[in-house]
């Protein structure tokens, strides 16, 4: 039996030449995030400039939509894993589309509390029925329920079997949902925020396109520092798990 | 004008993003405190 | 075609035993017209602008109706672990959701045959529309939300809480035939001049319904698998 406990020893993680490489990748994606969310509130405070009607609540937008963008890319990602799980079946997809997941609520929940703050600010109102912000909400919603398939209870490989077609069904569903509100908003109340974001009834300004762009870049290296952060968490998890497993088999013998 | 609405958006952000990297950090500690409790077992 | 053949042969069974107890159909039923005269507490009937109400009420005690019945489509399969009989007889798991689904929607229909009506007189709503119109509108709406519902009830059903999770899938999944269907049901049945945006809320829908029957069809494999 002591000849199977070295061999276990040997499974318990917290060893080894990958723990550094891993750490060095995080504490570099750390910085990344820092520097360039530093970068960006420079751009949008100093560098952009100050929209006319809205003054200074115009500059939610930046963190706003930036927050929408990555949200939308952070359930895509969980979409393309949840397929790669499906067709492989290898846990690490898996890991990766949970994990996205749980990333694209947290900017799902930026979205949808400074969606509400600049409606106020800009149209006196808390809540606008305005198509995308309904899509968040309802895709918030389906992200959460991915979520708690993954926390149903069960061996891995069913609940994440059944979280990825899920994944894949929610996804979809989306640009249905987006579609189907905005044809309801058009009929239903008319549409009298004004096309672009900037409120100028058309294009958006050079110093504001610009000051967007680095924001969204930032966010991005953001995000891509919360899913290897989280993915290399997923997987010492797993390791332990393993181990208990197996402490429990031989404690039970 | 609106610097209260500006300021209270990008506080929210700010404090959504780091309850999250919070939450993170005490499942790691949760996680480390485990492995130590093993490693110790193992002793 | 052996497919519909067998989904044919498991609805028959379905709906038979059903019909022996009808338990789930008078539960669906009574639950129904409880919505309907709690609706008609919380709205009064009387007042005219709660006519405006109904459309949406329609489906809110369809889709309340139908999670109940969804839900126990499954679980039944649990008991004696029929399911895996199912799974091990020679149909594919296709003939199996499509069997389940065709057994809900019959049984659907026929809680809508009974409980419109009823909630028409309850509400004193004079039926100005068109029939066939607002026929084809709920087959149609039914039938997407009875395919998706069907395939997020054989998911849930791994589940120990799978009436709590069915609920949380389904609602979210569902807000497109939702919408397009209340908003085609209010046309037709109160300004029926407004048909051509009827007709394109009945497009949005089917659309719906065709998209999401035929991904079902391709990931039901994925969510019967032993």
């Amino acid at each position: 039996m002591s000849v199977n406990l070295e061999r276990e020893k040997a499974m318990l993680p917290g060893s080894g030449l990958t723990e550094t490489r891993g750490v060095n990748l995080s504490k570099v994606l750390f910085g990344a995030s820092a520097i360039s969310m530093l970068v960006s509130l420079y751009f949008i405070f100093i560098f952009a400039a100050e929209e006319s009607t809205m003054r200074a609540a115009q500059k939610i937008f930046y963190f706003h939509v930036s927050s929408a963008w990555l949200a939308f890319l952070a359930f895509f990602v969980t979409f393309v894993f949840s397929i790669l799980f499906l067709i492989k079946r290898k846990r690490i997809f898996d890991t990766y589309a949970y994990v996205s997941a749980e990333i694209g609520i947290v900017f799902t929940i930026i979205v949808l509390t400074t969606g509400p703050i600049w409606a106020r600010s800009a149209w006196n109102t808390w809540w606008v029925w305005e198509p995308r912000l309904i899509t968040t909400l309802i895709l918030f919603f389906i992200y959460v329920a991915y979520i708690m398939i993954r926390q149903m209870d069960g061996v891995w490989d069913k609940k994440a079997r059944l979280a990825a077609v899920f994944g894949i069904i929610g996804f979809a569903d989306v640009p249905i949902v987006f579609f189907a509100i905005r044809w309801w908003q058009t009929k239903f109340h008319p549409i009298v925020f004004g096309e672009g974001p900037s409120q100028k009834g058309g294009g958006i300004e050079d110093t504001m396109l610009v000051a967007l762009l680095v924001t969204i870049t930032a966010f991005t290296i953001l995000y891509s520092y919360l899913l290897y952060k989280g993915v290399s968490f997923e997987n010492i998890k797993i390791k332990v798990d393993r181990y208990k497993e197996k402490l429990r088999e031989t404690l039970d013998k | 004008m609106n610097y209260e609405y500006m300021l209270g958006a990008y506080s929210v952000a700010w404090v959504i993003i780091f309850s999250y990297m919070f939450i993170i950090g005490k499942r790691h500690d949760k996680l480390k405190k485990e492995i130590e409790f093993l490693k110790q077992l193992d002793k | 075609m052996n497919l519909f053949r067998t989904a044919l042969l498991l609805a028959k069974k379905d709906l038979y035993s059903e019909l022996k107890t009808k338990q789930i159909l008078v539960t669906q039923i009574i639950f129904a017209g409880l919505v309907i005269v709690v609706f008609s507490f919380a709205f009064d009937p009387a007042n005219n602008t709660t006519k405006a109400v109904i459309p949406g009420v329609i489906w809110v005690i369809i889709v309340f109706a139908g999670i109940l019945g969804l839900n126990r489509s499954f679980i039944s399969e649990q008991r004696n672990d029929t399911m895996q009989g199912l799974l091990v007889a020679p149909m594919e798991a296709a003939s199996v959701y499509f069997g389940k689904f065709l057994a809900n929607f019959s049984m659907i229909l026929v809680v809508e045959l009974v409980s419109i009506p009823f909630l028409f007189l309850l509400f004193d709503f004079k039926f100005f529309g068109s029939l066939p119109y607002f026929i084809l509108v709920i087959f149609l709406g039914s039938f997407g939300f009875i395919a998706i519902g069907t395939f997020l009830a054989a998911l849930a059903a791994n589940s120990k809480s799978s009436e709590m999770l069915l609920p949380l899938l389904l609602f979210p999944i569902t807000t497109p035939i939702l919408i397009g269907v209340v908003q085609a049901t209010k046309i037709i049945l109160t300004n029926i001049e407004k048909l051509p945006s009827a007709v394109a809320w009945i497009q949005l829908v089917s659309a719906y319904d065709v998209i999401f029957f035929v991904v079902c069809f391709l990931l039901i494999d994925y969510v019967l698998e032993v």
